[in-house]
């Protein structure tokens, strides 16, 4: 390609790249360069780091992972110290467009187009909230529908009161969490709306956030309409059946001029998609193994785009796990991976990830449960074979489990599909 | 009189339902905790229900409007809306640094404010 | 006061195509419309499809001008840069009994001088559209799609730097003849003018009915439709037609690609009251999946990323066949006054056509001179993700602004979020902005852009946030600051 004098596209290489600045990103980084990896660069499209950690300014932030319960901001304002103390090369509101098979990034910043070829990728592009297009809710458009991480943003990053007699779909913590924030700035809420039988956040949000306040929390309904030409004005309320299904008659119009939408979080992997890395229909992440790597070689993923945490903790500790495959992909020579072993969910399990065992040993599996239970038991099975079996206490959706297995190299020769299941006791 | 009361931990996100039996100002813990941490929320919660308190005080001057805050320790429950109303008062100017107080004694609690964010100047 | 030569009352595709005509000629002219931008009624909530003319009898005016209008749009979007695709169109027949539909379309198409019909067996069918089942199908070569408020703010834009006014928000409250001249009332003060233009769409009859008795009914059929994710855009190549509804006077749910790449399915058909009521419904949205599968059984069920309606403005009741032509005429009462009644679809593709006819008509009520300074634009609004890697980098050197990506779904920049800001008539929404550069389009739906169109907003155009609004006067986004208001 001819350019014209002076105007390039600016050139670089790097060991180890992550895309998104967030948490995951940035424990992916610093984990990548603590181990071993020269030049690592940090790509954000914000002009801040930290992710969506910095409008997160309730606490209860790293209570796993150091014992005390911090904020979504200084959890952050940690890690970023960190980073910057590492010699990280981070270049804030930049834009990855693509990435190519060979690992060659092409970004956008206001200095520029950018080429940079990576030994290894790690991907760390966080999740995007489900709209009210996800779940078909009919009406009118007007104004006064957000999303709960919108509103978030507007209230605790930019001083703009975004409502005032609201009403909440979904019990998601950012919903819970939501509902209690706008409480604070004088608005009034009008309850918090979930089509299952059980609030799908934390139980201590559930306390914390309307028990607290006396905000109504409406289980087995949904919202079947909005109505509003111009701002909201009502939403329509209705109890669901067992299947889910709107009982007819139920109905209940609640005034209203703000209708939240807290629906859960899609990962965000155009990026990916883009490059045909293959992705898991259940947790909308890539498919990885046991070192995060995704099917595309020298790529990793980690974070939210990965699979839907609960916690930044574990979050965070995977993602330090990512890093550092990401690091040691570099001086490791690759076994040829003709031995692959799938893991896949069973009875009870929504998903498991990592979806592929490539090398035998010990491996950490995160799980959901279907729906919560009491004490219960979890089967990792080979074929007809027991490889763990592990009483749990209690499974419920909102809390991932993790679980440490190890793998025989025998069970890896044998059996080409794990499968996981919860039981009852 | 005798009360039994279930109490949802909030100290880590498992939030274990405790059972508890209050009489007069014993609690007893009956069942339902998996760690320590809990017995000692559950008698706070029962005899003096504290919260941490998070939320915003806004910034004159600096890259971001606002400074997140929060209490420095637990505050009772009762007192949260006459803190809240204190700090929406409250102004402060840029740079803010984080783990600095911005109102002490708020609502003569014997409690700061402070901030949980770095708030630098504008650039301008 | 302020005197105007010509008034016209309603900035839709039609109200705009006619301003963009007029705005040729040595003219006062003033567009008078109610939503906060233009294209913010049914000319922004259709199919997007630029017809053929195949649907409407011989010697109707539909017929007319859609053909008329079809043949113009293609120098059209070369001078404003509005995008254009010719993908052509098959109409299909699921079954044995649909095929004397097919002919009977091709014979009037015909009759109309509707070039390239083709009538294509199912297997040949198979071979372009691999996802579509018919027994038989009619291939229309001269069928295209565009984006339709794009096209309608390109012609209403470029009216507007060829000296029309705009009056935005401003909703037409009365009218009267005053010997040679209109007064019109509006919510924004007096105006008057010597010829006035009803291309008030929906609402014609309202603003007949302010002059004199209406002489018509109108019937208002809402459509609603739904956007698929981009990632479905290999399902078709060519949009793909049922044989039309007979008993509705409408063309049947159909499946078109748009020009950015995603799918819309529909639109359904039902009368209503209220043209206000432009809500979408469950029981519609699943019909329109289920009726889309008759025609591509593969579509997947979980694609959707929006949903909207538009309205139909009929002249026909459903148990008259819902088939009326278009009113396009002077008041015989009341000279001076050009009514546009009844102007559904194919009104987007007859749009130019219908603008050239009432150029005829004014220039028997004034003198008509074209202006030597009237300026067609050539180049339409860049678009960063559209640009050669040089164009992107010679941008981001004259202004970091277009090194800045806000819409991360879109990959829409700020720069271009700031030049539809500046929009020559003055439009200021959240959704102005969308339809302009499509910043929040994608399937975040504004989740990630839209804090930043806010932020460019107040820094750009000191707009107050009790200001900001999503698409019309009452619209609006916020209800103030936090922290910092006097009223605290």
């Amino acid at each position: 390609m001819v350019e014209p004098e002076g105007i390039k596209v600016i050139d670089h290489s790097a060991d180890v790249v992550v895309i998104g600045g967030g948490p995951a990103g940035l424990a992916a980084a610093i984990s990548a360069k603590e181990s071993g990896a020269e030049h690592v660069v940090l790509l954000d499209r914000n002009s801040w780091l930290g992710g969506i950690l910095p409008q997160c300014i309730h606490d209860g932030f790293g209570v796993e992972e150091t014992g005390t319960s911090m904020t979504g901001p200084e959890y952050a304002e940690k890690y970023i110290e960190m980073a910057e103390k590492q010699d990280i090369d981070i270049m804030k509101e930049t834009m990855v467009l693509q990435f190519d098979k060979r690992r060659e990034i092409t970004a956008v910043n206001k200095n520029g187009l950018h080429k940079i070829k990576a030994s290894a990728i790690v991907l760390a592009m966080g999740c995007r909230e489900k709209t009210r297009w996800n779940v078909m809710i009919p009406g009118d458009r007007p104004s006064g529908i957000y999303t709960a991480g919108v509103a978030q943003a507007f209230i605790n990053l930019y001083n703009i009161m975004p409502g005032k007699n609201v009403i909440i779909l979904g019990s998601g913590d950012v919903g819970l969490i939501m509902a209690r924030r706008l409480k604070f700035e004088g608005a009034n809420v009008l309850g918090v709306v979930e089509i299952l039988p059980y609030a799908s956040g934390l139980p201590r949000n559930v306390v914390q956030c309307l028990e607290d306040y006396d905000i109504p929390l409406f289980l087995n309904h949904t919202v079947t309409c909005i109505n509003g030409k111009e701002r909201v004005e009502q939403v329509i309320i209705a109890q669901v059946d067992k299947k889910m299904n709107v009982i007819s008659g139920t109905e209940k119009k609640i005034e209203c001029d703000t209708f939240l939408l807290s629906l859960g979080l899609i990962p965000e992997n155009e990026l990916a998609n883009n490059v045909g890395i293959e992705i898991d229909s259940i947790t909308g992440g890539p498919t990885v193994n046991q070192y995060f790597e995704t099917t595309l070689s020298g790529v990793f993923a980690c974070g939210n785009c990965l699979q839907v945490y609960d916690t930044v903790d574990v979050l965070a500790t995977d993602a330090k796990n990512a890093g550092k495959s990401a690091a040691k992909n570099l001086t490791i020579q690759k076994k040829d991976k003709k031995i692959i072993t799938k893991v896949a969910p069973g009875r009870g399990v929504r998903y498991v990830v990592p979806q592929i065992i490539s090398e035998p040993g010990k491996v950490h599996l995160t799980l959901r449960a279907e729906k919560p239970r009491e004490s219960s038991v979890l089967h990792v099975i080979a074929d007809d074979k027991e490889l763990l079996k592990k009483r749990l206490l209690w499974a419920n959706p909102a809390n991932m489990i993790g679980v440490d297995i190890d793998i025989p190299l025998e069970v890896m020769t044998t059996t080409q599909n794990l499968e996981v299941m919860l039981g009852d006791c | 009189m005798i009360v039994e009361r279930n109490i949802t931990c909030i100290v880590c996100p498992i939030g274990c339902k405790i059972l508890v039996r209050i009489d007069g100002t014993q609690l007893e813990i009956v069942e339902g905790n998996k760690c320590k941490r809990g017995i000692e929320y559950a008698k706070n919660e029962a005899f003096d229900p504290r919260r941490m308190l998070t939320t915003s005080v806004l910034v004159n001057g600096g890259e971001w409007p606002l400074v997140s805050v929060k209490s420095s320790k637990p505050v009772p429950k009762e007192k949260l809306f006459p803190i809240l109303k204190e700090i929406k008062r409250t102004a402060v100017n840029a740079p803010v640094k984080s783990g600095q107080t911005i109102i002490k004694n708020v609502a003569n609690t014997d409690i700061s404010i402070v901030a949980t964010k770095t708030v630098k100047n504008n650039k301008i | 006061m302020k005197n105007f030569q010509v008034a016209i009352i309603g900035g839709g595709v039609i109200g705009s195509a006619i301003a963009r005509e007029l705005s040729k000629y040595k003219l006062n002219i003033a567009v008078f419309e109610m939503g906060s931008d233009v294209a913010s009624g049914t000319s922004k909530a259709n199919s997007g499809v630029v017809h053929s003319g195949i649907n409407s009898p011989h010697s109707s005016l539909k017929a007319r001008f859609c053909v008329e209008g079809n043949k113009m749009f293609q120098s059209l979007a070369d001078e404003l840069g509005f995008p254009l695709q010719w993908v052509g169109k098959y109409i299909i027949a699921k079954n044995e009994g649909e095929i004397n539909e097919l002919e009977h379309l091709k014979k009037t198409g015909m009759d109309n001088s509707v070039s390239g019909l083709e009538m294509k067996g199912g297997s040949e069918v198979k071979k372009k559209e691999p996802n579509v089942s018919c027994v038989k199908a009619l291939w229309v070569p001269t069928a295209g799609i565009t984006l339709p408020y794009e096209f309608t703010i390109a012609l209403a834009e470029n009216a507007a730097e060829n000296n029309v006014r705009f009056f935005l928000e401003t909703k037409v409250t009365g009218l009267k003849k005053q010997q040679n001249h209109f007064l019109i009332k509006t919510n924004n003060g007096d105006f008057q003018a010597e010829v006035v233009v009803n291309a008030a769409g929906l609402n014609c009859r309202e603003v007949v009915s302010m002059v004199e008795e209406p002489d018509f009914q109108v019937y208002l059929c809402r459509g609603e439709y739904l956007v698929l994710d981009k990632n479905y855009s290999s399902l078709i190549n060519s949009m793909i037609y049922p044989v039309p509804v007979k008993e509705l006077g409408v063309l049947g749910v159909h499946i078109t690609p748009t020009i950015e790449g995603n799918i819309l399915l529909g639109p359904s058909a039902e009368f209503i009251d209220d043209p206000y009521d432009k809500r979408t419904t469950k029981e519609t949205m699943n019909n329109l999946i289920q009726e889309a599968k008759e025609i591509i059984p593969s579509l997947p069920d979980k694609a959707v990323i929006n949903a909207y309606s538009g309205i139909r403005c009929k002249l026909a009741l459903p148990e008259s066949g819902g088939w009326a032509d278009y009113r396009i005429e002077e008041s015989k009462n009341m000279p001076g006054f050009i009514n546009l009644l009844g102007v559904e679809s194919p009104g987007l593709t007859a749009a130019p056509a219908i603008a050239k006819e009432i150029i005829k008509m004014i220039s028997r009520l004034i003198e008509l001179k074209e202006k030597n300074s009237f300026k067609s634009r050539i180049h339409g609004r860049k678009r960063f993700s559209e640009l050669s890697t040089e164009e992107q980098l010679n941008l981001i050197k004259e202004d970091e602004r277009w090194g800045r990506i806000v819409c991360r779904c879109e990959h829409v920049t700020e720069a271009e979020v700031i030049e539809a800001l500046s929009n020559p008539i003055g439009a200021k929404t959240i959704s102005s902005v969308k339809y302009r550069c499509r910043a929040g389009m994608g399937r975040c739906q504004g989740g990630f852009c839209t804090q930043h169109i806010v932020r460019i907003m107040g820094e750009y155009f000191n707009m107050d946030v009790t200001d900001i609004k999503l698409k019309s006067p009452n619209s609006n986004l916020f209800y103030g600051r936090t922290r910092g208001d006097q009223s605290d």
